[in-house]
């Protein structure tokens, strides 16, 4: 060592420096942190919250039952059980449709693998719950999810532009489009 | 006999008004560490209870009073339940020598009476000291006693810490009492009167400046602070030698933290600082409103100390336990033996008035 660092070993330099860092961040408080809570940090456009299933503005449910969404969850977070609508054989819907909330990682593979948008993530993210069996949500829950989170909702496919594709829509009870 | 009742009654009074003042410095102390620390780290500290969370202490001494009191399995009864009153009565005992302001004797009902002392004793320094060594009994026990490997181990490290660094904190003020001709800690007192210049810290013909560096990183080790807080390392061992407590128990292991600090802080204060001498005569104000400002000043300077010991835990690391004990032995103690002898030999040579 020379004799520049011994002054400053005896003279604790970087301590005293130090000293000066924290004290200086102490006079120019300026908290970083949020009284989160009370105040919430605004989240992305994208971010990817709770999942929700969704209902066309006439109140009928989009899912289809294609089970493709069960197919692509990576963590078996989905349970699609599929029924035939009653009285319309081409028809099917989810009979029961069920998500295993604890397991879930939210990577949006299910709400990309949908083929009728049925499926979406909401911007909710505050669910801790005391019993984890209330993350086991059904279809109705589910639901009412999308309602309160999606309130302005499609109109059905049929509806929609006529060059839209669309399948599984039995076309016998539908009105005519005008052309 | 009604004298001693009188004499009695004034002591016990005085006593509990000083042990009040403590605890409740103790309790401003709790939110304040957590609040500077906060601010010094671009935080908040704690908000939640009350306006700015100035109610937090109460909430934090509600929850530890309410808290179960667990007893280890395996774990030694009667030591574990000493220990925590081992590690307290020492830290609120030596508040005892402390002169808090003018030492001034009252007549009441013909019993004389020191207001802003309790026991103006003549070995009042020794006494500090002494009591401090019994305080590390109570954390050693405290380890030992719970039947956990961490407590073990920060027992372990706190005996040797504190063993290590009372040493130094004994030879730093030897220069003091040098200067002041005394151990009590009026008379340590009165000898820095009349203006900052005579204070231990700057005072001719040797200033105590580094015997005060000596004696405040000591202290700082001694009380188990940040960067020397080895014996309740969070990182390492839990909690160190109170990882077993709860409820009260763990409140008297915080109490004596905090009280300790407070002592630490009051003894730097008289020792190096003058008291609660002002900086210049003319700030004490005339001579009836001298405990007012007395007091103020002691208040002052021992509130400066208290931030810098969170100053400290806010900018350091903690040391490594060989770090530690080389500071201490083979830095330290060389620094405060040289500080003896130089301050001896310009005492001899430079007598003061």
């Amino acid at each position: 060592m020379n004799w520049r660092e011994w002054i400053k070993t005896l003279t604790f330099y970087e301590i005293l420096m130090g000293m000066k860092a924290t004290l200086s961040h102490l006079l120019n408080y300026k908290p970083i942190t949020l009284q989160y809570p009370h105040e919430k940090k605004p989240l992305p456009d994208n971010y990817r919250g709770m999942l929700a299933l969704l209902r066309y503005d006439d109140g009928t449910e989009k899912c289809v039952g294609c089970d493709l969404c069960e197919a692509a969850c990576p963590s078996r977070v989905i349970r699609v059980i599929s029924a035939e609508v009653p009285g319309e054989p081409t028809k099917r819907y989810s009979k029961e449709y069920y998500m295993d909330m604890t397991r879930c990682l939210f990577c949006g593979l299910c709400v990309e693998a949908c083929p009728v948008d049925a499926l979406g993530m909401t911007r909710e993210f505050e669910w801790s719950v005391y019993d984890k069996r209330n993350l086991q949500l059904n279809k109705e829950q589910l639901l009412a999810i999308g309602d309160r989170s999606y309130p302005v909702r499609e109109k059905r496919i049929e509806f929609q532009h006529p060059n839209v594709a669309f399948f599984n829509v039995s076309f016998k009870d539908l009105p005519q489009k005008e052309n | 006999m009604l004298e001693t009742g009188i004499k009695l009654a004034l002591t016990l009074t005085q006593i509990g008004v000083i042990m009040g003042i403590v605890l409740l410095t103790v309790a401003v102390l709790t939110l304040l560490e957590r609040k500077v620390l906060g601010w010094m780290q671009d935080r908040m500290g704690p908000m939640e209870v009350g306006p700015y969370g100035i109610l937090q202490p109460v909430a934090d001494g509600l929850k530890l009073f309410f808290k179960e009191d667990i007893i280890p399995a395996g774990a030694n009864k009667l030591m574990f339940s000493l220990a925590p009153i081992l590690s307290l009565v020492p830290a609120l005992i030596g508040f005892a020598v402390i002169p808090f302001g003018p030492n001034w004797t009252l007549e009441i009902f013909g019993v004389e009476f020191k207001p802003f002392v309790i026991s103006d004793i003549n070995i009042g320094i020794l006494y500090i000291l002494a009591f401090a060594s019994i305080g590390a009994y109570g954390i050693i026990l405290g380890g030992w006693s719970s039947n956990s490997k961490y407590s073990l181990l920060g027992g372990l490290r706190s005996a040797a810490q504190l063993i290590s660094y009372e040493l130094n904190v004994g030879l730093s003020i030897v220069g003091v009492l040098l200067l002041a001709g005394s151990l009590s800690m009026v008379q340590i007192t009165e000898a820095q009167a009349g203006g900052f210049w005579n204070w231990f810290f700057f005072t001719l013909p040797f200033p105590q400046a580094i015997a005060f560096v000596v004696f405040i990183i000591s202290a700082v080790a001694e009380t188990n602070r940040v960067p020397f807080d080895l014996p309740e390392a969070e990182s390492e061992l839990v909690a160190g030698f109170f990882t077993e407590y709860s409820g009260m128990r763990f409140a008297f292991f915080f109490l004596a933290e905090y009280a300790n600090m407070i002592l630490v802080s009051c003894v730097a204060t008289v020792l190096f600082f003058g008291g609660w001498h002002a900086p210049f005569s003319f700030l004490q104000g005339p001579e009836s409103l001298t405990w007012v400002t007395g007091i103020f000043w002691f208040t002052v300077k021992v509130y400066f100390f208290l931030f810098l010991f969170f100053w400290l835990r806010a900018t350091l690391p903690r040391l490594r336990y060989d770090q530690l004990m080389r500071f201490g032995w083979k830095v330290l103690l060389p620094i405060a033996l040289g500080n003896i002898v130089v301050t001896s030999t310009l005492a001899y040579l430079f007598p003061g008035p």
